[in-house]
């Protein structure tokens, strides 16, 4: 059979070559681009990793690792006595429904559970950081969306696919999800957002402290919630932790500054410091983490 | 049934505290972790509060031949696989501004890079382009040439200065301070001493390291909960003139901001900064291994 073919019916191969094993049809390779001059670019399996020392990632190892183990752990001299099993929404042993999927009733109240035992495995670690800016002014046009682009690429260093590394996603546009009249309809792209990690996380959390905030007009610190405030609820057990920067302050980033004239319109961004903390009073945690790094925090 | 709106003690994990005031990330201190009638009813306890004062690491750690190797690899292979710059964005096209960007790039691929890689043309010209220092070149925009960084190897470290705090400016300084200890002795040991009547453990950790280094000094304590313990093998005339009881030291970890000790003259007589390596020949074996896994070894 010809490779075409057993592409089409890949069970009539293996039966006519008498193998039992399901065969792969060989690879189509494909044929390499060429450069302006029409010579081939070969493909180089090349991957950029850290091009220099995280100063900020050496402070949380040497010191706040140790200090966030001792401030967040929690003796537990008794095991954790079982929980109490859930109640499903259909019975599992009528044979009716023995096999359905079968969901607790009320949803998995994740946010409802406690941490896990404290150990010197499971210490809150800051994982990435999200800098998300919704553009009004895209829904008029999508040109005014460049502007916000450029200036994330130049905030983040971020880039699609950046130095070999195929999960690296760079600028993201943020396009509608629902049908809200005179706003948003499904589609339309409508924002930015950048996913930062690793160096260029740590790069730009850097950048954050020392140069944008403390050059904000009237920022006292990111706000605290009240002694009211429910731990046991998502927002507080999901271990993140978000605040916002009004346009004024776009133009404090080094990277900005340089060339102000060259972005159109200033416009202000939503930053989430994403943690590894989960359950109860996660969010009080990763506060703890980002105060050790610098980022004030005050009674609103 | 439970009230969610019932503030509980975290005695047992099993009650969380759903409701707590943001400022205190630690769970609530059961009444009874400081009292001596924690322990079982059978041997009485005296406990005693220590400090480790910690100094953090003031500068990065001085990256190896291989280190250093490796990051300019990465950093030339990083600017090999740039993206193109987006010179329409930001420039105009044929502008004054687009040729002297041209002109900068070449100059930092050539830093990268090494080059020129062509057959040199026109001999003369192509010397004004390369080599123009960084200090010209903030200069020429406007900008004051910034002053050359301090040198990483202090003073300090070439005397052998352990009282100064910028000694060993890439490792986690401790502070170890001369003093009598339990039994009399003078030994090399870390700031400690008793508990008052209803205290906490931290708040006598502070009013004992001020009382022994003095009042000097910026420093804030880790929390509320003691890292180490030290149970010191007591001689038997020393346990009936303790009541019968077991002394018990618990270690809590500070950081120093600001300042330097003052030892205060009477119980303690000097003091110094050191590493993880310096400390244990100075102190005893066993309160070396009761306090050796909490050091760090940066």
């Amino acid at each position: 059979m010809s490779a075409q073919a057993a592409t089409r019916a890949p069970r009539l191969a293996a039966t006519a070559g008498r193998s039992i094993r399901r065969t792969r049809p060989a690879p189509q390779l494909k044929p390499l681009k060429r450069d302006e001059k029409g010579l081939p670019v070969p493909h180089v399996h090349v991957v950029v990793r850290d091009t220099h020392r995280s100063r900020l990632a050496d402070h949380y190892h040497n010191t706040l690792q140790d200090d966030l183990l001792y401030m967040t752990y929690v003796h537990e001299p008794t095991p954790r006595p079982p929980p109490r099993p859930p109640r499903l929404t259909y019975d599992p042993n009528d044979p009716y429904t023995k096999h359905r999927f079968n969901p607790p009733l009320g949803g998995n109240r994740w946010s409802k559970q406690l941490p896990p035992p404290a150990s010197p495995d499971n210490i809150i670690q800051l994982e990435r950081i999200q800098i998300h800016s919704q553009i009004k002014q895209a829904t008029v046009s999508r040109t005014n969306l460049l502007g916000p682009i450029m200036a994330l690429r130049a905030i983040s260093g971020a880039n699609d696919q950046a130095g070999g590394q195929h999960t690296a996603e760079g600028v993201q546009i943020v396009r509608g999800r629902k049908n809200l009249q005179g706003w948003v309809r499904p589609g339309i792209p409508v924002g930015v957002k950048v996913d930062l990690k690793g160096p260029q996380m740590w790069d730009f959390l850097s950048i954050l402290v020392e140069f944008v905030l403390p050059r904000l007009r009237d920022f006292q610190g990111i706000p605290l919630e009240g002694p009211s405030n429910r731990l046991d609820k998502p927002h507080s057990a999901s271990g993140v932790v978000s605040f916002g920067l009004p346009p004024t302050a776009l133009g404090l980033f080094p990277q900005i500054e340089v060339n102000y004239d060259a972005y159109p319109a200033p416009f202000g961004m939503h930053i989430h410091f994403v943690t590894s903390a989960k359950g109860v009073g996660a969010q009080n945690r990763a506060r703890a983490l980002l105060s050790g790094f610098q980022i004030p925090f005050a009674r609103s | 049934m439970l009230s969610r709106n019932a503030v509980s003690t975290c005695r047992h994990r099993s009650r969380a505290c759903l409701h707590a005031p943001s400022r205190s990330l630690a769970s609530v201190a059961s009444s009874s972790s400081s009292a001596a009638s924690s322990e079982p009813s059978t041997s009485k306890a005296v406990l005693h509060a220590a400090v480790i004062l910690n100094r953090s690491p003031i500068i990065t750690r001085t990256p190896t031949l291989f280190e250093r190797a490796y990051y300019a690899y990465q950093s030339r292979i990083r600017r090999a696989l740039f993206n193109p710059f987006p010179t329409d964005f930001y420039f105009k096209t044929g502008s004054l501004l687009e040729k002297k960007f041209a002109r900068e790039e070449k100059v930092r691929e050539r830093e990268a890079f090494g080059g020129p890689w062509t057959v040199k043309r026109q001999g003369p010209e192509s010397e004004d382009e390369v080599g123009t220092s960084t200090a010209d070149q903030a200069e020429s925009m406007g900008e004051e040439p910034m002053d050359p960084p301090a040198p990483r190897i202090h003073e300090s470290d070439r005397t052998g200065d352990v009282k100064s705090l910028d000694r060993m400016s890439e490792r986690n300084l401790y502070l170890l301070v001369r003093g009598k200890d339990h039994l009399g002795n003078e030994v090399w040991r870390f700031p400690q001493g008793g508990l008052h009547e209803g205290e906490h453990l931290h708040q006598a950790a502070l009013r004992d390291l001020t009382a022994e280094c003095g009042e000097n000094m910026d420093t804030w304590i880790v929390g509320k909960k003691p890292i180490a313990v030290h149970q010191a093998p007591l001689s038997e005339s020393v346990k009936k003139s303790l009541g019968g009881a077991e002394l018990y030291t618990f270690f809590l970890k500070a950081h120093i901001l600001a300042g330097q000790a003052r030892p205060n003259g009477t119980n303690v007589t000097d003091f110094a900064w050191l590493t993880k390596e310096e400390i244990e020949p100075r102190v005893d074996q066993a309160y070396w291994a009761s306090v050796k896994d909490i050091l760090s070894d940066f």
